[in-house]
């Protein structure tokens, strides 16, 4: 049984406007990295997975129950952090979570448990009583993730995890979200545009684009086929281009970068032996990953 | 899970993991009463700080202020040999003038929490994360909507309660004086339902549809004041049976009705009592404007995008 399944998805918002456009699509635990651009439908698509949405056609479903008519039934095992701000100032952490794990249908002894055990988890401690409207937005984040997490989901559906967080704070979320995938058991989708995120942290990534699948594949298949070394000379790069493509690699030229596709471990002796024959002074040898946006545009259908 | 630890001078640190959770889901229903309890907790300002407070708590002890009033000064009165009864006739004090002494009040205890209560999930898009969780969206606006009608019967009914017990207790035979009272309780019960049922509906729906605190207390208590000056207007310029109409949208006049009816007396205000109106037309209204302004609020929730 697949964690989400999906059959012809399409939500078509009243305006014309088409969210989700067809979308089929198996999925199983693990993290999944959901990509796009702004406006994709990837909070779409994570909206009807709750059951916050109706979709227009098609079919969704979560565990193996219909997104429409047992979407309470889905909703007790699913946590959603969603990308906008939803923490009320004046509320401490505390009061806040454990009030959402009451929601939740937890008793109220286990709710103030579990609220004290992820506020630990998700590093709030002294500051959990002091009221959100002071927390930095780190905090703030945090504070999210633990009401998604308080009633021990069995998936966690993250929408931009990371919006508005320092560099620091993104490498903190991106490790949280992380290890609460892998340690816990926790199925975990996150929704982001940044492709350098989704690919640190997730297992298996699906791209879309306005509403389409572009295509839904484990994370080292991507980078696998990303595997381009890129070779920099301080004069000389044309040459060693040609020797290149005379010894039958197909190198290109990106600037003053000569690219060499990396299909086994024979380009390396090839390059290396190149560039002595040819006395050319190396100054970098790296596998270069294509972004991944590139990569998408690659594998569009024409 | 793991037990990864840091030591140190003071001690080890012990990095327990994550523990998962297997006790109860209790599901819908408890979700529903946790939230209907936390709304009527909100209302008198409990498990928020001290300011919270201030306003339901002087409301209500404004409302109960008559009472104790009441109760003291029959106390004191039937001291006097004879001077109980005499007093006890002249007091304005009484079940049937109750309502017209505190609906002010009431007015501006729903004016004053009911917005807070429905517009901050709103304002600070907290609603995303109640209707991502086990509460459907009727659950929520019934759960919310219960909790202010509660909290308005709360402030309704204690100080007739304590009149009651007061006035039993006064009594010179408290057996006899239960058997007098007991008789009012239904009909207090009665009016304290329409008045928090009516009051809470429209606050409901008016603070639900409007986010921004102020203007949902300035509607309500405008909701309150303006048409029985309309009322009075139409009817001295347009004729009565155009204000007969009018008065069926003015809801502190509508509870005027009700009560008058109730206690078999004659409305507070003038115009509503030159108005002559069967009484039952005002309660069928009161029990149309609860249920169609829930219904309204319940139809805001379902169609509220998150």
């Amino acid at each position: 049984m697949p964690l989400i399944s999906l059959q012809g998805l399409t939500k078509r918002y009243p305006g014309g406007v088409v969210a989700l456009d067809g979308l089929t699509l198996d999925l199983e635990p693990g993290i999944i990295g959901l990509v796009g651009a702004n406006g994709a439908g990837k909070s779409t698509l994570l909206k009807i997975l709750l059951g916050l949405l109706p979709p227009t056609s098609g079919t969704a479903k979560v565990m193996d129950r219909d997104v429409v008519s047992q979407g309470l039934d889905i909703r007790q095992f699913v946590g959603y952090m969603p990308e906008h701000d939803c923490l009320p100032p004046d509320l401490s952490a505390t009061d806040f979570v454990g009030h959402m794990a009451r929601m939740s249908g937890l008793p109220g002894g286990a709710a103030r448990e579990r609220t004290a055990e992820v506020l630990r988890h998700v590093g709030l401690y002294e500051e959990r009583y002091r009221a959100i409207g002071g927390y930095s937005t780190g905090m703030k984040q945090r504070v999210k993730l633990a009401q998604a997490l308080v009633h021990d989901p069995r998936l966690l559906l993250l929408d931009e995890p990371t919006n508005g967080l320092d560099p620091a704070g993104r490498d903190e979320m991106l490790a949280l979200v992380k290890r609460t995938g892998t340690e816990f058991g926790i199925a975990v989708i996150v929704a982001s545009h940044l492709l350098g995120e989704i690919e640190r942290v997730s297992q298996f990534l699906v791209a879309i684009d306005a509403g389409r699948l572009l295509r839904a594949a484990p994370i080292a298949e991507f980078t696998e086929r990303t595997g381009i070394l890129a070779v920099e000379v301080e004069e000389g790069h044309e040459r060693l281009h040609d020797a290149l493509v005379r010894r039958g690699l197909a190198a290109t030229l990106d600037g003053r970068i000569v690219l060499v596709p990396l299909d086994d471990e024979r380009p390396y002796d090839l390059v290396r032996d190149e560039i002595v024959g040819l006395d050319l002074a190396l100054v970098r040898l790296e596998q270069r990953r294509k972004g991944l946006e590139d990569l998408f545009r690659d594998e569009v259908p024409a | 899970m793991s037990q990864v630890g840091v030591s140190g001078p003071g001690g080890n640190i012990y990095d327990l993991g994550y523990q998962s959770y297997d006790g109860p889901r209790l599901g819908r229903r408890a979700a529903l009463m946790a939230l209907f309890w936390s709304a009527l907790r909100a209302c008198y300002g409990l498990g928020r700080g001290g300011r919270a407070k201030i306003v339901p708590i002087t409301l209500g002890i404004l409302a109960i202020l008559p009472a104790v009033l009441a109760v003291g000064i029959s106390a004191l009165a039937a001291q006097a040999p004879g001077g109980g009864q005499v007093l006890e006739d002249a007091s304005p004090v009484r079940f049937s003038t109750y309502h017209g002494l505190i609906v002010i009040l009431v007015m501006l205890f729903a004016a004053a929490q009911g917005p807070e209560l429905f517009g901050r999930d709103q304002r600070y898009g907290v609603l995303p994360l109640y209707f991502s969780r086990v509460l459907t969206r009727i659950d929520y606006a019934l759960a919310k909507t219960g909790g202010l009608w509660v909290a308005l019967l709360l402030l309704i009914l204690v100080p007739q309660v304590l009149l009651l017990g007061g006035r039993i207790f006064v009594a010179p035979d408290p057996v006899t004086g239960l058997q007098k009272e007991l008789g009012s309780v239904p009909q207090f019960v009665a009016q304290a339902l329409l008045t928090a049922g009516l009051l809470g509906a429209l606050t409901a729906l008016i603070a639900s549809n409007t986010p921004r605190r102020a203007y949902a207390t300035a509607i309500v208590i405008a909701l309150f004041i303006i048409p029985p000056i309309i009322v009075a207007l139409v009817g001295n310029l347009v004729g009565q049976d155009a204000a007969r109409i009018l008065v069926l949208f003015s809801p502190g006049d509508i509870l005027d009705g009700t009560n008058a009816w109730i206690y078999g007396a004659i409305p507070d205000s003038e115009v509503v009592a030159a108005l002559d109106l069967p009484g039952l037309v005002y309660v069928a209204a009161a029990v149309i404007g609860i249920v169609g302004a829930t219904a309204l609020t319940i139809r805001r929730y379902l169609t509220i995008r998150t």
